[in-house]
Parts: structure tokens; C-alpha cells; sequence
């Protein structure tokens, strides 16, 4: 605690508006003193596809937040930024992770960022805190659901249907464990609840959700190519 | 032509009252404007000129045809006048097949007016040929078979035999020599290119397209290459036939060749102002549901900007809207998560919480799963009024079961101290799922409290129990009914932190 890390961030949306109550929102919460607390930068902001690379290369921030719709590009919004800094590392010698932000709820929007590189993806009504959180866990290299990602995540692998991998490096199946981490996210579950609710750590339960996601990102799955190929991505 | 005439009058005093200006044939005498006189879609044989002419006209459509059949016989001018009518009248715009259809037409009175076949293969349910086999055994089989489209070669090849045999006889009867290896290819070129001018006539209207059935474009290809060679072997040897047939059809292709870029410009020049009238369309629309709906909440959200809770439950409100706009959501209409969303937006307008509502699956609403419905709904309710939010409904549609859970982060509740005139938990929730054969359990958290329901359903593509539909003998017995089910599945796990709430 004595010497806090400081994770850097840049704001990408086509929003000055937004930009500008995200930003505010988050300098007032970094500022207060919490627990595991980290001290913020807001290293820039933009608002379209071309100036968001420009800025990400420039600044080699630890985390983006990255609205899913934005102005410029191949017309795929934040997919492009996730492309076109593909490789780009942070200060840290480490990618820069992506949190896809976006009032959007459709799932071929969220499928699209993820399956583009995003580390998470939380919708714009996130409290502040959570969303502090989020680019914490981000920055670590965790991975962020949403419920709703999660209930997409249950869909599209059939996991509702009763289907389950029989090992855990099947890509196209979800385990049985990390069907239920995602059917507990769904339900609005925090990782340290989901961890007291299933008798493991948080670590573990980051461990499953990032595992989820690696799936979520390789899985060659009907359900999930074909919002891919809707868009173009493939 | 009396009886027709009087059908016509029937059919077209029904016709007024659901169409504007385009209306059927009326008798003459009345004070109507005529309709616009424009090629018909429905009811067409050719290209819909007889059809045209006999609605704006306000004659039967088989006297135009007639007509135009008995004058093309002295130097073929009907051909010549409908050729030109064809050239010059416009298509009727785009209309309803029910409106369109031409209700002269009718073989009988009662007979369906909006055929399927007519508003798709584009051809009379009705001529003479029809009504004359009306009688007959195999009458139905005949009626598919012209219905299905050949129908138009039928009218076609009789027209243009009768007007062969007549111009025949008249050039005949005039002293003059018939010339029939003269006049056979010339009639077959000219249905050859009948056929083909058809349906590339078909293809013209912008936006609604109909396929272009190839089969008529090869018999009108085959007929007019067979007049060319004909017209062009005669008086030679039959073994030159080859020659003459390999020179016509390296000509067409020729022609084919060289105008093959120009077709294609047109071609897609024509598409393109397809998708941006289609792109225009849409615009419109949208503009017009953000006018009616976006703006004026906007407007209410100004004119009430002092009451934060009622902004607050606007916005939502028409987020949600919106949503359901952009994501199409009337397209699940009668399904679980439409009912689902329906009743989560009630309770987030009555008390401007917001709720997140997640569906996994779905299936259509029964009695039992508006039951669960309804309970996910007064749990919800509960949770808003009493706890704090967040606010989540999980919903999972299983291969067994549907689950719910509704969670909030409120203080919790005791059921044994909740007083027992309060019916909320025990008799909307409980006893509601127990009566549809599931079960509930509430349970208590660290930080708010969880209701969980569960209700035991079968496979969509199960046979429906006997309820509805009598099971077919040898089918196995159905698992046993929602409705019937005792509740076996009652909460029966132990768990310290779980307050078994079922009994």
C-alpha cells in the first residue's frame, strides 16, 4: 500500500460528453483512499478509430476503455482500434488490454470486440467503482463479463442446454466449474461471491473467467463465427 | 356477356370500398373518373396491356382480348397496337395482391380472388379455356397445371395459331399465294420474342422483383433462333440447315458479346439506385420513430427537469423502447423473454429502479411459465421496493427446467417475521411456482437476498401432453405434466446459509 502501482488508461469514445463524465467520475474515486487501490492516469482521450490508434501508440497506456461504436476505420468501430494496435505494448513491456464500454447490449457488437482482442466488456451503466475494479483486473490481465456477456457466453455454448466439455481444453464446450462461474456472473454475482459460493478462490474463479474468454476468442463454434462472419471479421 | 357484365358491376361495387382510383371496371354510365390507364401486374397474360386497357376502359378484360386477337387478323394491327401499348403504358405501382386483383377476372363468383398462383406466376386464373373445362373430370388437375404458368403458352400458341390460320385464309382468299415457310418462322419469331420481352418486362420494376424464370427465356431464345433459321434455310438444301443454324447462332452470340457491358452497367446502375431508395427508406422510418418517440421524451424530460426520479424513469423507459426497436425484439413475441422484459419494464417504470434482466434460452409461454412469470415479477417487486439496488433477474431456459433467480443487495427479510396478512412472498411466490409444480426458495446473503425458482418443463419438441393433443397410441407415457408434477424438486439441499422456505 505504501507505494501503489499506477495503472495509465486512455478514453475512447465518440462522446465528448461521455469522456468527459468518465473521466471526472474516475479522478474523484482513484483520489479517495481504498482497499488494493491503485493511483490513475488518464493518458489521453479520442474519438475515433484513426486518432485512438494515433494515441494508444503514442502513450502505450495499461488499459483502454474502448466504446464499441466509434466513427472512422474499416466501419467495425472499436474492433479496428483492438486490430490496428495489435502488438502495441504498455510501459510495462506487456499488451495493452482492452475493456470494451458500450451502451450496446447486442450481442454481435460485444462478440465483435471480444473476438477482436477486448479483455472484458462492461455495459456504460456500470457504477464507478465496479468500472474501477474492472480496469484493475484488466490491467492484471484478468478478464471482465458483464452478466449479460456471461448469459450470451451460456448461449452460444449450448452450456443451457446441458452441454459440457468432457475435458477442459475443449474449446468449443465450456467445463462444468466454468458453466457455473458464468451461470453466477449472470445472476450479478462479484467474483469474490461467486469464489465464497462455489468454496474457491477469487484467483480461481479470475482463472475460469479468463479461460471462458480465451474460449470465447478461439472457440470456432457455429454460434459464435457467425456474428464474426456478419461482420466481416473472418 | 350479359352475365359477365353483371358480375363486373357486383365485384366492382365491393372493389370501391378498399381501392382508390385504381378500382375495377365500372359500367360507363356512372360519374366515376376512369382509372389510370397502366399495364396490370396481376391477372396479366403478356405483359398485362389487355388487362390494363379493359380496367381503364370499364369492358371485360376476355372482349379487349378478343378484340385485339380478331384485328390483328387484317395486316396484324391489334399486334402492332398492343406492341405499341406495350412500349408506352407504365407499370401499375406497387400493389397489395389483394387489392390488385382483378375481380373481372373470377371464374365464378366466390372463387378466391387473391390466388396464390396469380399474384406469383402472373397469369389469369380465368379464360375461356378454363371455363370451358369447368366440367370436366380431371378439372382440377387442369387448373394446377394452367395455374402453374403455362397457362400463358396455352393463350399464346392458340392466339397466334388462330391469327396464322386467318391471315392464311385471308391472304388466300385475296388471290394472293401463301407463303407458309414464310409466315411459320416470322409467327415463331414473333412468340420467341414474347416470351423473352415477357420476362425481361418482369425484371424492369424497381424493388418488387419477381425471379425471372429461365425456362420462358430458353423457349423464347429456342422459338426466335428456330424463325431465324427457318427464315433464312428456305429455298435451300436441307443440308445447309447446319451452316445457316451455326451462322444465326454465332450472330446472336456475337450481339450477346458486344452488348454484354452495356447490360451489365444498366444492371447494376439499376441496383445501385435500388439500395440507396431501400437506404432512403429507411431513414425515413427511422427519423419518424425518433420523432415520435425520442423527441417528445426529450421534451418531457425538460419540461420536468426539476424531478430527478421522473427523468430518471423516463429515460429508462425510453432506452427501453428504443432498444426494443433497434434490437427487433417483436420478433420473439409470445416467447418467455419477451414476457420476461414486458414485466421487468413494468416494474422499473412504476419505481424508476433499474433492473438488469438476463435471458439465457428461450422457449413460447404456456400457463405454467406465466406463472413463473408472475413470480419473477412480484420477487422483482419486492426487491426494488425493499432492498437497494443492483437489481439483478437471472432467467436460464434448461433442457429440464427454467430457473430464475432474482437477486438485490438490500438488508434481506426473514420469512417467519414477514406477518402473515402479507401474501407478497408466501402466496405470490411460493405458493405460486408450488401450483405449477416447481419450487422456490429464498435465501439470505451477506449482502441481500436471492430468490431462486425453478420450474420442471419438457423438451420443446416433445409431443404436448394430452392436454391439447391426444397422444398417439404407442407412444411412451410423457414424463409427467408441469402442472401435475408433485413437487419433488422443493428445495432439498442442505446449506447453513439457506432458509428452506418451501413448506
Amino acid at each position: 500500500m505504501t507505494d501503489p502501482r499506477t495503472i495509465r488508461i486512455v478514453i475512447v469514445d465518440d462522446h465528448h460528453m461521455f469522456r468527459t463524465g468518465v473521466r471526472a467520475e474516475l479522478t474523484t474515486l482513484a483520489a479517495t483512499p481504498r482497499a488494493g487501490a491503485f493511483t490513475l492516469e488518464i493518458a489521453g482521450e479520442a474519438g475515433a478509430v484513426e486518432s485512438a490508434v494515433k494515441v494508444i501508440t503514442e502513450q502505450r497506456p495499461d488499459v483502454v476503455l474502448l466504446d464499441v461504436h466509434l466513427p472512422g476505420g474499416d466501419g467495425h468501430g472499436g474492433a479496428d482500434v483492438i486490430r490496428a494496435c495489435a502488438g502495441v505494448q504498455s510501459g510495462a513491456d506487456v499488451p495493452v488490454r482492452f475493456l470494451a464500454l458500450s451502451v450496446s447490449d447486442a450481442a454481435e457488437d460485444v462478440i465483435a470486440v471480444i473476438r477482436a482482442g477486448a479483455r472484458g466488456y462492461v455495459t456504460k451503466t456500470i457504477s464507478a467503482e465496479e468500472l474501477l475494479t474492472a480496469i484493475g483486473r484488466v490491467a492484471d490481465g484478468d478478464a471482465v463479463f458483464s452478466p449479460r456477456l456471461a448469459g450470451f457466453v451460456l448461449d452460444a455454448f449450448g452450456a443451457t442446454a446441458g452441454e459440457v466439455a468432457e475435458i477442459d481444453e475443449e474449446l468449443d464446450r465450456l467445463s462444468a466449474r466454468e458453466r457455473e462461474v458464468m451461470r453466477l456472473i449472470a445472476r450479478g454475482y462479484q467474483y469474490k461471491e461467486v469464489a465464497k459460493e462455489l468454496f474457491i478462490s477469487v484467483k480461481t474463479v479470475e482463472t475460469h473467467v479468463s479461460s471462458v474468454l480465451r474460449k470465447l476468442q478461439l472457440s470456432s463454434r457455429h454460434e459464435l463465427t457467425a456474428w464474426a462472419m456478419g461482420r466481416r471479421l473472418l | 356477356m350479359v352475365a359477365l357484365a353483371r358480375r363486373v358491376g357486383q365485384d366492382g361495387t365491393v372493389q370501391t370500398a378498399y381501392e382508390n382510383g385504381t378500382g375495377p371496371a365500372r359500367p360507363a354510365w356512372r360519374a366515376t373518373p376512369r382509372p389510370p390507364l397502366v399495364r396490370q401486374r396481376q391477372g396479366k397474360v403478356i405483359a398485362g396491356v389487355a388487362a390494363g386497357l379493359a380496367e381503364h376502359l370499364g369492358v371485360p378484360v376476355v372482349a379487349v382480348r378478343v378484340v385485339l386477337v380478331l384485328t390483328s387478323i387484317p395486316f396484324g394491327a391489334g399486334l402492332v397496337v398492343y406492341v405499341f401499348l406495350w412500349a408506352t403504358m407504365r407499370e401499375v405501382g406497387d400493389v397489395d395482391p389483394a387489392v390488385a386483383s382483378i375481380p373481372t377476372l373470377s371464374p365464378a363468383p366466390g372463387a378466391p380472388l387473391a390466388d396464390p398462383a396469380t399474384a406469383g406466376g402472373g397469369t389469369t386464373p380465368t379464360t375461356g379455356s378454363t371455363v370451358r373445362t369447368q366440367h370436366h373430370v380431371d378439372l382440377a388437375a387442369m387448373r394446377t397445371w394452367l395455374r402453374s404458368g403455362n397457362q400463358a403458352v396455352v393463350i399464346t400458341l392458340l392466339g397466334v395459331a388462330a391469327l396464322a390460320v386467318a391471315g392464311a385464309l385471308w391472304l388466300g382468299g385475296a388471290g394472293l399465294d401463301v407463303h407458309a415457310e414464310l409466315i411459320l418462322p416470322v409467327v415463331a419469331i414473333v412468340i420467341g420474342a414474347i416470351f423473352f420481352w415477357s420476362q425481361l418486362d418482369d425484371t424492369d420494376a424497381i424493388g418488387a422483383r419477381r425471379p425471372v424464370r429461365w425456362i420462358w427465356l430458353v423457349v423464347g431464345l429456342g422459338l426466335t433462333i428456330l424463325g431465324l433459321v427457318g427464315l433464312l434455310v428456305r429455298g435451300t438444301k436441307l443440308t445447309e440447315l447446319w451452316q445457316v443454324a451455326g451462322a444465326v447462332l454465332a450472330a446472336l452470340v456475337g450481339v450477346a458479346v458486344l452488348s454484354a457491358p452495356w447490360i451489365l452497367r444498366l444492371w447494376s446502375n439499376l441496383r445501385l439506385e435500388q439500395a440507396a431508395r431501400i437506404r432512403a427508406t429507411e431513414r425515413a422510418d427511422i427519423a419518424a420513430h425518433l420523432h415520435d418517440s425520442v423527441l417528445k421524451t426529450l421534451a418531457l424530460i425538460q419540461r420536468q427537469s426539476g424531478d430527478a426520479a421522473t427523468v430518471a424513469r423516463l429515460a429508462r423507459a425510453q432506452e427501453r423502447q428504443l432498444r426494443s426497436y433497434l434490437y427487433d425484439e417483436d420478433a420473439r413475441a409470445g416467447t418467455l423473454g419477451a414476457a420476461l422484459t414486458a414485466a421487468m419494464g413494468e416494474v422499473e417504470d412504476l419505481h424508476g429502479v433499474p433492473v438488469q434482466l438476463v435471458v439465457t434460452g428461450d422457449r413460447p409461454m404456456d400457463e405454467h411459465l406465466d406463472a413463473l412469470v408472475k413470480a419473477v415479477r412480484e420477487a422483482t417487486w419486492n426487491a426494488v421496493r425493499h432492498a437497494s439496488p443492483p437489481v439483478s433477474a437471472y432467467v436460464e431456459v434448461g433442457p429440464d427446467a427454467v430457473e430464475a433467480f432474482v437477486r438485490d443487495h438490500g438488508a434481506g427479510f426473514d420469512l417467519d417475521t414477514v406477518p402473515d396478512d402479507r401474501a407478497g412472498v408466501r402466496e405470490s411466490i411460493i405458493g405460486r411456482m408450488e401450483r405449477h409444480g416447481g419450487s422456490a426458495r429464498i435465501r439470505r446473503r451477506a449482502d441481500g437476498t436471492e430468490v431462486e425458482l425453478r420450474l420442471p418443463v419438457r423438451q420443446p419438441h416433445e409431443p404436448e401432453a394430452a392436454a391439447t393433443t391426444p397422444a398417439p397410441p404407442g407412444a411412451p407415457a410423457a414424463p409427467a405434466a408441469p402442472g401435475t408434477t408433485p413437487s419433488t424438486t422443493t428445495g432439498s439441499t442442505p446449506d447453513p446459509e439457506t432458509q428452506e422456505q418451501a413448506s
